[in-house]
């Protein structure tokens, strides 16, 4: 193996479990999350050529994760499992305590637009302008929308009625 | 800091540990309580999603599907050079074919000239001047008009040349008779030598066909073919006429 091939392969070994937690919260379908981290990485490996900056490959995978979910859910439907129910393969690490499950459940609710950067800083520990620069976003509109992601989470716990997000906006 | 910027910033990011948003936690009961739901909430949330451990194989099925992409391209580069070898085997192939067809169509196309002339070799000894007007009809037969002057003819007619009908006519020359057909719709890429052993000539492209021009060895050819042709306006090549004949009838020959 050369360098460039090493360097990759240390990049499997040190990124996939996080790319895979992240694959989990957006699909929750382990087969769907092991697709998607397979495919990444290979397309990674496809186009490695223009990573120009090994510093900046963790933020460069995740946004490859990202467009390839988008990509499936353009092509098909994928099988997105009711978080409420187990998942059809066993998941080291699930929890599946009824807290969880809620948990889950409501982070699944949330929109699209409100789950990606939430998920980007609490499993990526992306800070908001890191955030913004794979999202295409302004950092107070990441700001804006980890508030109101987590705002509609808490409302969403508590069983009460949909968050009113904006409320303190 | 108020409650509400406190809670603001607090759901940005539950752990962030500014010195204004705990003071102002250490101040307000109310926002310390939420604070504390909502970090529970957010160690929760992280723990749910921080466990999750992946399949113990997805990194060797990485690695495996890398290597299986690798072998795909590489065999596909394989099978991009043997199928440009085998497309280049049968270029070469069908150029060698259609060359050497067009090759032995220039030949027998020079070689049906020859017989032509030994089939219908009285009319060499055709020694009469034909009327300029027969000349002219013949030539109407195919659309085609006589336009300039050929010097004297002493036969003219219509004759079947291989699979086409042409105009077969035979001039007086310096050595002997020079006989000359038009040829509508036998092309050829180059001027076309003719040889026998009593004949030498050559076939001429024209836009329309070919000329040949075949005399008696020794006699002077040379720009005889480009004047026939300069003296005589074809139909263009998409008019229909040119490689056919008109209906009307044909009067005697000669």
């Amino acid at each position: 193996m050369g360098q460039l091939n090493e360097q990759f392969d240390a990049l499997v070994r040190a990124l996939s479990p996080e790319l895979y937690r992240y694959a989990m919260g957006m699909c929750h379908n382990p087969d769907t999350a092991n697709d998607l981290v397979q495919e990444t990485f290979l397309r990674a490996w496809r186009s490695q050529h223009t990573l120009r900056d090994v510093k900046t490959a963790r933020a460069w995978l995740y946004t490859i994760l990202r467009n390839e979910h988008a990509r499936l859910y353009e092509r098909q439907r994928p099988d997105v499992r009711d978080p409420a129910h187990l998942p059809a393969v066993p998941v080291r690490g699930y929890d599946a305590s009824s807290e969880a499950f809620a948990l889950r459940r409501a982070l699944k609710s949330l929109e699209r637009q409100y789950r990606e950067p939430l998920l980007l800083q609490i499993i990526g520990g992306f800070s908001c302008r890191e955030i913004g620069e794979m999202l295409d976003l302004k950092p107070n509109t990441v700001l804006t929308r980890l508030f109101r992601a987590r705002k509609a989470l808490r409302a969403m716990l508590e069983d009460s009625e949909p968050a009113r997000v904006g409320e303190l906006t | 800091m108020n409650c509400l910027d406190f809670r603001r910033l607090l759901l940005q990011d539950p752990f962030r540990n500014d010195a204004d948003l705990l003071e102002h936690e250490a101040q307000c009961a109310q926002c310390a309580t939420f604070a504390r739901e909502q970090r529970a909430q957010e160690t929760r949330l992280r723990a749910m999603l921080g466990e999750i451990t992946p399949p113990p194989e997805l990194a060797e099925n990485i690695r495996l599907a890398v290597k299986l992409d690798r072998r795909g391209r590489s065999r596909r580069r394989v099978w991009y050079a043997t199928a440009a070898s085998v497309l280049l085997i049968v270029g070469a192939t069908m150029l060698s074919l259609v060359t050497e067809t067009w090759e032995r169509g220039n030949m027998a196309l020079a070689q049906s000239v020859l017989n032509h002339i030994d089939d219908e070799a009285h009319h060499l000894r055709e020694a009469g001047p034909v009327a300029g007007q027969r000349v002219k009809f013949v030539f109407a037969r195919f659309g085609a008009r006589l336009n300039g002057d050929i010097g004297q003819v002493n036969f003219a007619a219509e004759c079947l040349m291989r699979k086409r009908n042409g105009v077969h006519l035979v001039l007086p020359g310096v050595q002997g008779p020079v006989t000359a057909f038009f040829m509508p719709g036998e092309h050829t890429e180059r001027v076309l030598p003719v040889s026998s052993e009593r004949f030498a000539g050559h076939v001429v492209p024209t836009a329309w066909g070919s000329i040949a021009v075949v005399g008696e060895h020794g006699e002077p050819l040379e720009g005889l073919a480009q004047k026939l042709a300069g003296a005589v306006e074809w139909p263009a090549p998409d008019s229909g006429l040119v490689g056919g004949i008109s209906t009307a009838p044909l009067i005697a020959q000669q």
